[in-house]
């Protein structure tokens, strides 16, 4: 009897032992199998291309086309010698976008970007009007400098203000601001010189930049002697909410103009935006600027403003007004109301509708409102870098 | 006095950190995992948005401004919203190419790399599909490639990532023996989804993709194509509708009527679904499909 209850006690220590020996067994397995699919989630090395082949270092190049169709209560003649009292004479108006009733192709641009070398990147913009071609913007930039600093020196879009340094087809409203369009023309302030920016080491957003420029626009300056045109810029921005964002800043031009005095330019921007969910967000933005020329005898003093507010439904639709507006002025009764429904098939694509009630031009020596819809298609095509705030 | 000098000294503590900043909320968690105490973590793109999507505030530019180490999910996922930021906050250490940019998509092999590319069809990317954060086999890999950068930027505290790294695989790998024991009992053998956005976790465990609800990666439902998608999953007899936090729910709400399946909202990121753990972002992704 005891000689089975201690076979029984032998037997049942060897199952556990063997128990044990098994159960290690599959713990080391496991862990071989584990091991195994992270191996072979992690990549493996590949050849790609041809020796000598430079293909990738090729730029990122988009071509960007951007047609209208438009309907006018003025016709083609009479709307090409409109006046801006104080701003712009009869004839002088230079309407390279959207002039003509019927159809229009108002440009066709080659934008390429590239990293150059650890040290620079480069950029331009070659507008293809169905006139003429220009070297829209041309520029090259630091990468690699230290304390928070950037500089830009070329042919550039300045970044006076909010809207100037935006490309036409990333505006919200397809016709400049008149303001805008009433102190620069078409180009906005778009000109060769250095700029350099300063970002702050701080956690608000702080950036301040300087630019010295040839001052070639000449509706505000246009003496080019010399370099004669300086722009300063304080730029910030603050978090509301974690879905209310803000950026404020204040701009400063001084330039030689074509009478031989000096010409200042102020601008204060402001653009709060509130987003709903990824796709959808309302967004006010507004821009006061106001200018003083010296040697000018009337309209020395001028100011005008625009703001703005876009409804981003979703993905695919937005909305949006606009009320421009002159306040200093011989003529200072001087407004526009811009309203515009958009419809992007894919972000690459634009479809967009707009009614304008023009109340700034003045056509054979008499105020006449203008009335005008527009259709304009814009599609931005291969590698296009995204857009900033 | 003494609070003050507490104050003052965890203040310097702080001075003496890595600023490392993560586009996304999972990468930031697995980055805090490995820097541990000597590291201070922000993510820069909100959990409840679509990470194509992320609005580049320009709040995020002076958190760029002073990242000592940048660590992106890649793949082209944040192509829309970061460079514009990245080129603005005039960092250097950030770079491309420099030792504080790093690329995690980069120690890992992407899946569904199409074979042509256009965007004819859709928004597609040409590296693959770039979202395998979903797949928690791919959080060591990750891990292992910010504990090797950290040691080459912050080499004084190289033994403490180090160690860090070691214990957060040891704790990993006993997580995966005991997630793959409980994707084993699943029983949920195939899906739809809204976008691809977890085509590495069903590939993972063998859960099979029947179709999406976006016709084409980025582009909204069509009826049409809604139409088709209600018959393949009649057919399957598909029982669950993936769903993500930031897409339209209508759609899903639609199919489901008209199928039987359930819509279930499953997290993309660490936290878009509760959640604050890595673990809790798995399982929660587990728990909502087998279940």
């Amino acid at each position: 009897m005891p000689k089975k209850i201690a076979l029984g006690v032998l037997c049942a220590i060897s199952l556990s032992a063997n128990n044990t020996a098994l159960e290690k067994r599959v713990e080391l397995l496991e862990k071989k199998l584990q091991e195994l699919q992270i191996q072979n989630t992690q990549a493996k090395y590949q050849t790609r291309s041809s020796s000598f082949s430079q293909n990738a270092y090729l730029p990122d190049i988009a071509l960007i086309l951007n047609m209208s169709s438009i309907a006018r209560n003025i016709d083609n003649t009479q709307y090409e010698n409109f006046a801006i009292p104080g701003f712009i004479t009869t004839g002088s108006a230079q309407l390279p976008f959207n002039k003509n009733r019927g159809f229009n192709l108002n440009y066709a641009e080659l934008a390429l970007h590239s990293v150059v070398d650890p040290y620079f990147e480069a950029f331009a913009m070659l507008h293809i009007h169905p006139d003429h071609t220009a070297i829209g913007e041309g520029y090259v930039k630091t990468t690699s400098l230290p304390y928070g600093l950037g500089i830009k020196a070329g042919k550039f879009k300045s970044s006076f203000g909010r809207i100037n340094a935006k490309h036409q087809h990333a505006w919200n409203f397809d016709e400049q601001p008149i303001i805008y369009k009433a102190l620069f023309g078409p180009g906005s302030i778009g000109d060769m010189g250095i700029s350099t920016q300063w970002v702050a080491p701080t956690d608000t957003y702080v950036m301040v930049g300087v630019e010295l420029l040839q001052g070639s626009n000449k509706r505000s300056f246009g003496n080019t002697q010399k370099n004669n045109l300086t722009v300063a810029y304080l730029k910030t921005s603050l978090d509301i909410t974690q879905n209310l964002s803000t950026l404020t800043g204040i701009s400063f031009a001084r330039g030689k103009n074509l009478f031989g005095g000096d010409t200042d330019i102020y601008n204060v921007e402001l653009t709060m935006q509130q987003q709903f969910n990824s796709y959808s967000s309302l967004t006010w933005q507004s821009e006061a600027l106001y200018r003083k020329r010296q040697n000018i005898a009337t309209d020395a003093k001028q100011a005008g403003f625009y703001t703005q507010l876009v409804y981003k439904y979703n993905k695919n639709y937005a909305t949006g007004i606009r009320y421009d507006g002159i306040v200093k002025n011989s003529v200072d009764d001087l407004q526009k109301y811009t309203v515009m429904a958009q419809y992007h098939p894919f972000p690459m694509s634009r479809l967009r509708l707009s009614y304008s009630y023009d109340k700034t031009k003045v056509i054979d020596g008499s105020r006449k409102n203008i009335h005008t819809v527009m259709l304009t298609l814009n599609i931005a095509a291969g590698a296009h870098g995204a857009h900033d705030y | 006095m003494k609070k003050l000098l507490l104050l003052l000294v965890t203040n310097l503590a702080l001075f003496a950190s890595m600023q490392i900043d993560t586009t996304y909320s999972t990468l930031g968690a697995i980055a805090k995992k490995v820097g541990g105490d000597f590291v201070k973590v922000t993510v820069l793109g909100s959990n409840k948005y679509d990470p194509h999507f992320i609005v580049p505030k320009p709040s995020l530019l002076a958190k760029l401004r002073r990242a000592d180490l940048l660590i992106i999910n890649g793949g082209g996922l944040e192509i829309g919203w970061l460079p514009p930021l990245l080129r603005n906050a005039h960092n250097p250490k950030i770079n491309e190419g420099s030792l504080g940019f790093l690329d995690a998509s980069q120690s890992l092999e992407l899946i569904d790399k199409p074979t042509t590319v256009s965007r004819a069809f859709g928004d597609v990317h040409a590296e693959g599909n770039p979202h395998y954060i979903t797949d928690p086999y791919t959080v060591p890999i990750i891990a292992e490639a910010i504990a090797s950068r950290l040691a080459q930027i912050d080499p004084i505290h190289k033994f403490a990532y180090k160690q860090n790294l070691q214990n957060f695989k040891k704790e990993w790998s006993s997580f995966l023996t005991q997630f793959d024991a409980k994707m084993a009992q699943c029983s949920t053998k195939e899906v739809v989804q809204y976008h691809e956005l977890f085509n590495y976790f069903l590939k993972r465990y063998n859960i099979e993709n029947i179709g999406t609800i976006e016709p084409l990666p980025g582009i909204a439902p069509s009826s049409k194509h809604t139409l088709e998608l209600i018959m393949l999953i009649k057919q399957n007899k598909v029982k669950k509708i993936l769903q993500d936090v930031y897409h339209e729910r209508k759609t899903a709400q639609f199919i489901a009527a008209k199928t039987g399946a359930k819509v279930v909202v499953i997290p993309h990121d660490l936290g878009a679904v509760g959640g604050k753990t890595l673990e809790d972002f798995y399982n929660n992704i587990a728990s909502k499909i087998c279940k």
